[in-house]
């Protein structure tokens, strides 16, 4: 056999050829995922962004020993749209196979912009907007609940515990922002609350500017009706207004709820108010606290951030944690990081094992996955806990509230 | 005053100086032809240098050639790109017909402002409070009006219509060259515009306004026109953005802090000035793009934050070198006279 090589017009267009599409071949065959981790860690969602990132820096461990492989690439994108969708450009540039974030709905879609015409798989961790998976994205798949997914587990959840505690609650007035999240979430309610048959009458909707100083104003307003029941959207700083014009007023309810959103549950909340802040209660998805999978992820969780309570952070962390997870698992299904293919391995997504509560991580013709749970969570010694459904409580829910007096 | 703009822009090209003529012309052929060696990530910054030129120029004829302090333009961004969306998404207009309606809108408000402010003596920095309460108030009104999806957000289909430059359906590439465009006639519009009359109108009230009252210029007159006039810019480029990032949401859209990021790219490049708010922009944006990089560069990851505290600083530092803008600096250095009257 001769040795000899002859170069001929077909030998050199073949070399070149395999020179050329070397890049793309190595690309297919990457060993490692590499995932644009885009949250807003900084400007007006920085609170929930870094406690996102949290869950991000505490993923590749335990999918490590899932055995799978992926590298993430951290990305700030400043709660601003347009820095969103310049760094995820500059992520894929760079050589990321599948982005996931961005909490923010426009920020969101900022991107999906980017990942639709890149051809390049888009996990989506927390963002809320209905029309995300109504506009017809290919390359997008969401695993959390939409604002009225959010709303309506919320509301069943109040039906649930009232059972569960054999607790009558005949009056509730509705408390919420005037700004977007707290406005879209009224229109929700609106549009919900008279659907799911609910044994209480809903007295009111009150809204209120959640940069007052005080809600001295609405607690007033609130005391004169006198309701069981307060629903209420809030986040942090509002959360603790409320509570303290309460204490001051010397105004206690049977119930404090809120039915899908956050306030209740961060760090600010409990450091604010300490004992006050207990028995308050809220309808969100959660980590399921009895899966072997959230366990090992709390473990490596108190590992890379030790600084940092888990049961705090386990809203944010868990959805970007599965957000990881579901794109690694989809990496190791198509063994390959070419666009088309790994989409078509993330949409075919069927993961029974995972940390939030609810059944198999599956999405839907739009990308959307619907069988996400919701849990009801009572911070209990200052410590958001599960008490309902009964299958995942680690606790018995406390109704009605006890006097704000004589607390520990 | 020849009031013909092809005489108007004849005469601006020869007495243009030669040197920056020849700066102007090799700039915009660059630029026509830097696609080609852009990538993705390129075009898309670039798509928001032109953007905010060209908001930047239309703000600074209120603010730079009249003297009247806007600090509500997201507004007309806001106006633009919700009537340019709604049009397109539940009536099927193309975006190209729909900047005549959206200028007319913007138009509609920005007379209203200029009316309540000029005719009762609202100046300063009450005037600039004025324009701030016509943002907040539209950013409330379109958070409750269910028609336009509320606070919830207006969501253009991903597919409507398919690709093209008529639908501005279309990548980052399509984007670059309307914005371009957009911003070369917002620079061919304010460089006409301030050699006009009017434009010498507002250049006296800016000055001293009783002066030139006392000179026979309707006072009210050019303050109303100048708003409507930047209104109406400002709502095309509105449309561009809405259509580039295919959604809106009130908070968002009509939030203060867009109105800020409008007006900074006039300020340092240099008030009142043609290059000013192209020069801005062209500072700017590519800044806090290369900051973000540098600092994951040194720091080998990202510092959320870090590059946000170097921009700051760096806008202080350009404040207290350049304290007029930088393009009057570097027209110094250049050896550029001042701009002929």
């Amino acid at each position: 056999m001769s040795s000899k090589l002859t170069f001929t017009r077909r030998t050199v267009l073949a070399g070149a050829g395999a020179v050329l599409a070397a890049p793309a071949v190595v690309k297919a065959q990457a060993q490692t995922l590499k995932i644009g981790v885009l949250l807003p860690r900084s400007g007006f969602f920085a609170q929930a962004g870094q406690s996102m990132h949290r869950g991000a820096l505490a993923a590749p461990a335990v999918l490590a020993d899932l055995g799978y492989k992926v590298e993430l690439v951290h990305i700030d994108t400043e709660s601003n749209a347009d820095v969103a969708r310049t760094q995820a450009e500059r992520a894929i540039n760079d050589g990321c196979h599948v982005l996931t974030g961005a909490f923010d709905s426009g920020h969101t879609l900022a991107i999906a912009q980017v990942t639709e015409q890149r051809q390049v798989p888009f996990v989506i961790n927390i963002a809320a907007a209905p029309q995300i998976t109504e506009q017809g994205y290919k390359y997008l798949v969401r695993n959390f609940q939409t604002g009225g997914q959010l709303v309506t587990n919320g509301l069943r959840l109040i039906k649930d515990v009232m059972d569960a505690k054999n607790v009558k609650l005949e009056t509730a007035v509705f408390l919420h922002a005037n700004d977007t999240f707290g406005t879209a979430q009224r229109g929700a309610m609106d549009a919900i609350y008279p659907r799911v048959n609910l044994p209480i009458k809903l007295v009111e909707s009150i809204a209120y500017d959640p940069r007052a100083q005080d809600l001295a104003v609405e607690v007033t307003r609130i005391r004169s009706i006198n309701p069981d029941l307060i629903m209420c959207v809030t986040r942090a700083s509002d959360a603790i207004k409320l509570v303290r014009d309460m204490v001051r007023q010397r105004f206690e309810p049977k119930a404090i709820i809120s039915p899908g959103s956050p306030g209740f549950y961060d760090e600010e909340f409990y450091q604010a108010l300490g004992p006050l802040s207990d028995f308050v209660l809220f309808g969100l998805p959660w980590v399921n606290p009895k899966s072997a999978m959230s366990q090992a992820f709390e473990k490596s969780f108190a590992k890379a951030s030790p600084n940092n309570r888990f049961a705090v952070d386990s809203f944010n962390a868990g959805f970007t944690f599965e957000a990881l997870l579901i794109a690694a698992d989809a990496f190791k299904r198509a063994g390959t990081t070419e666009g088309a293919k790994l989409m078509e391995a993330v949409r075919a997504t069927n993961l029974a094992e995972h940390v939030m509560i609810g059944g198999p991580i599956q999405f839907d013709a739009k990308g959307q996955n619907p069988n996400i749970g919701s849990a009801l969570v009572q911070n209990q010694k200052r410590v958001p806990t599960v008490v309902l459904p009964k299958d995942v409580a680690l606790a018995e829910p406390v109704l009605p509230m006890p006097s704000w007096q004589g607390r520990s | 005053m020849n009031l013909n703009p092809f005489s108007t822009l004849a005469r601006l090209v020869d007495e243009t100086p030669r040197r920056a003529l020849v700066l102007l012309i090799g700039l915009v052929a660059i630029l026509a032809v830097a696609p080609a060696v852009l990538d993705r990530y390129l075009l898309s910054v670039f798509f928001l240098i032109f953007w905010f030129a060209t908001v930047g120029q239309a703000w600074n004829i209120m603010m730079g050639f009249c003297g009247q302090l806007s600090l509500g333009h997201a507004l007309y961004v806001g106006l633009g790109g919700y009537v340019g969306a709604i049009l397109w998404v539940k009536f099927g207009i193309s975006p190209a017909i729909a900047i005549l309606p959206a200028m007319a809108v913007a138009v509609v408000f920005g007379m209203a402002i200029g009316w309540l402010g000029f005719r009762f003596g609202i100046e300063g920095v009450y005037f600039a409070l004025l324009t701030i309460a016509f943002a907040e108030v539209a950013r409330i009104g379109f958070d409750n009006w269910s028609f336009v999806g509320g606070a919830a957000g207006f969501f253009m289909p991903v597919t409507a219509g398919g690709g093209s430059a008529w639908n501005l359906r279309g990548g980052p590439l399509l984007f670059y060259y309307v914005a371009l465009a957009m911003m070369a006639l917002a620079f061919i519009i304010c460089a006409l515009l301030r050699r006009s009359k009017l434009g010498l109108s507002w250049l006296a009230v800016r000055e001293d306004a009783e002066a030139a009252r006392a000179l026979g210029i309707n006072v009210f007159r050019a303050k109303m026109a100048a708003v409507v006039i930047s209104a109406a810019m400002t709502a095309v480029a509105g449309v561009c953005y809405a259509f580039y990032q295919n959604n809106l949401f009130p908070s968002q859209t009509f939030d203060m802090a867009r109105s800020i990021e409008v007006i900074l790219a006039p300020i340092i490049g240099g008030l009142g000035t043609l290059f000013g708010p192209i020069l801005g922009a062209f500072i700017l944006t590519p800044l806090g793009q290369t900051l973000i990089a540098l600092v994951e560069k040194i720091a080998g990851r990202s510092i959320p934050g870090v590059n946000l505290v170097f921009y700051g600083a760096a806008l202080m530092a350009i404040m207290w070198f350049s304290p007029n803008g930088v393009w009057p600096w570097l027209k110094k250095k250049l050896g550029i006279p001042e701009e002929r009257q």
